[in-house]
């Protein structure tokens, strides 16, 4: 509990932490922000053209369909990847100063949160020009991003402590998130998957929630509750396990940074 | 609730680093010696027992050799470190300065980096605003106030981080050897600053190499070896027993540096 009261002791550390995360990525680059949407807007040509043309995926609207599911992936797996190098990155700092650990890997979620409102513009702007403009659904878009924030936020504490204490962690986690990403229908439709491998995907936690984002886009529905269940369960768990695995490691990261 | 006049307690305090014979750091070596029961650590205390009562409004210099355990001591008083045994209490607001470049970002301006360094030190963002242009004023910047600090110079950077360190009057202030750094001008203006702090109550430990800074600043003195207090009492007595134990020593070569 002291250690939440000392976060919120921190929020003005934590909202700068945000803004030097955008404008040191965003200051020295010509465009600026324009590449956070021009990034899974080629993305999704490239599927488009070899997916819908070369296998002839049977999915209504392929375009928008692939880049909510890249947006929603590069969100995640971008996150978790930054919240691990958080510590490290700071190590020199951490260990002089007596900042609480967890800012870092908070400022990192949040500053991804704000990446991935810069890409729902192009997001939302396929939307319309292929006739899927939002309907009255999009209400529910900000569950979806709440959930998939939350489990990177989890992942990253439970991820952050870890790769300062094992380098290694570093290159297993790439490719967990590679293997993930296969298990996710990111860009290839749920129907393709054989029915005796359906479970694999209904309890992979990143695909409810990936489904829960993709309802008011794509749909134009309201999240199912099954999908909604796994991914709020799944949220909550990797939460709680990150959290405790943060607060028991912190204090002895020092000696390891 | 401070039960005396004690601004900063130690009472047994000891520091273990554990120093892996066998470095792990991939989860399979760590597996294997897991498994053959290999996991042999060599234990380092830093500081062993380590008692100390500091009270408020005191001037301390921390002496010692490379690797006596002084840094140790200072970043368990900051709370960067918890100790292994023992029990560190410290009263009121603590800012260490250990090492002046640590908060500062290259890509950011000067004046953006006060405001993160401040935050850093726990400051709100009001507060920091309020304060922005007499920091910038002590850091006597005020042209290259406004460029990234990649280009800046050592010394201007070092001026900087300094002037964001004593920008609020804290109860305990923290110096581990960053004097060095900066013209004489600015070293002249760092004093200056330490005087005006003490005069308003503010405990300062300096740990430094140079015997005129401290016994040009400090009452008392702490002499750290080997990760114990060896001598603690007046300044110039600690320091008389230090030369003589250092020219004892002369002949052999300094330990080698411990702090990882």
């Amino acid at each position: 509990m002291s250690a939440l009261a000392e976060l919120i002791a921190h929020r003005d550390l934590i909202r700068e932490l945000v803004v030097r995360a955008l404008k040191v990525r965003y200051r020295r680059s010509a465009i600026g922000f324009l590449w956070t949407m021009l990034h899974p807007l080629i993305m999704m040509l490239v599927l488009s053209l070899v997916f819908s043309q070369v296998f002839r995926f049977q999915v209504p609207n392929y375009a928008l369909y692939a880049l909510s599911g890249i947006v929603f992936w590069q969100f995640f797996s971008q996150t978790v990847t930054s919240c691990l190098h958080s510590l490290k990155g700071n190590a020199r700092l951490l260990s002089k100063l007596p900042i609480p650990k967890a800012v870092f890997p908070i400022a990192t979620v949040l500053s991804g949160l704000l990446n991935l409102g810069f890409a729902l513009v192009p997001l939302l702007g396929i939307a319309i020009v292929t006739g899927h403009a939002p309907t009255a659904s999009i209400v529910f878009l900000p569950v979806g991003i709440l959930l998939v924030g939350l489990m990177a936020l989890g992942a990253g504490l439970l991820l952050a402590p870890l790769s300062v204490i094992f380098s290694d962690t570093i290159e297993v986690v790439a490719i967990v998130l590679g293997l993930l990403m296969y298990l996710t229908p990111v860009f290839y439709p749920r129907s393709i998957v054989p029915e005796q491998l359906r479970w694999a995907v209904r309890l992979n936690p990143m695909a409810a929630a990936l489904e829960v984002f993709r309802a008011p886009i794509v749909d134009h529905t309201m999240p199912a509750t099954a999908d909604l269940a796994v991914a709020t369960a799944a949220a909550l768990v990797l939460l709680a396990v990150g959290g405790w695995f943060f607060a028991v490691s912190s204090r002895r990261l020092a000696l390891y940074l | 609730m401070r039960a005396d006049a004690d601004l900063i307690r130690l009472e047994n305090v000891s520091m273990k680093y554990r120093l892996a014979r066998q470095r792990q750091p991939s989860f399979k070596e760590y597996a294997l010696h897991w498994v053959r029961g290999a996991l042999v650590y060599e234990d380092l205390w830093a500081l062993s027992d380590v008692s100390l009562r500091i009270g408020s409004g005191e001037s301390i210099g921390i002496i010692g050799r490379n690797g006596a355990g002084k840094s140790t001591l200072l970043k368990l008083i900051s709370r960067v470190l918890t100790p292994t045994a023992g029990r560190v209490e410290v009263h009121g607001r603590v800012v260490p300065v250990l090492d002046l470049g640590a908060g500062l970002d290259p890509e950011l301006s000067g004046r953006e980096n006060i405001f993160l360094n401040a935050m850093f030190l726990g400051r709100t963002r009001a507060e920091v605003a309020a304060a922005c242009d007499s920091i910038v004023a002590a850091s006597g910047l005020d042209e290259f106030i406004d460029s990234p600090l990649r280009n800046y110079s050592a010394g201007m950077s070092a001026r900087l981080a300094f002037s964001v360190a004593t920008a609020w009057v804290p109860d305990v202030l923290i110096l581990d050897e960053v004097l060095a750094v900066g013209d004489a001008g600015f070293v002249a203006k760092c004093h200056q600053r330490l005087q005006e702090f003490r005069d308003q109550g503010t405990t300062v430990l300096i740990v430094s190499h140079s015997t005129n800074e401290i016994q040009a600043s400090c009452r008392r003195a702490i002499w750290v070896d080997g990760g114990r207090v060896r001598a603690d009492g007046p300044t110039e007595e600690v320091m008389a027993e230090y030369a003589a134990f250092v020219a004892t020593r002369h002949a052999a070569i300094g330990a080698p540096d411990r702090t990882p």
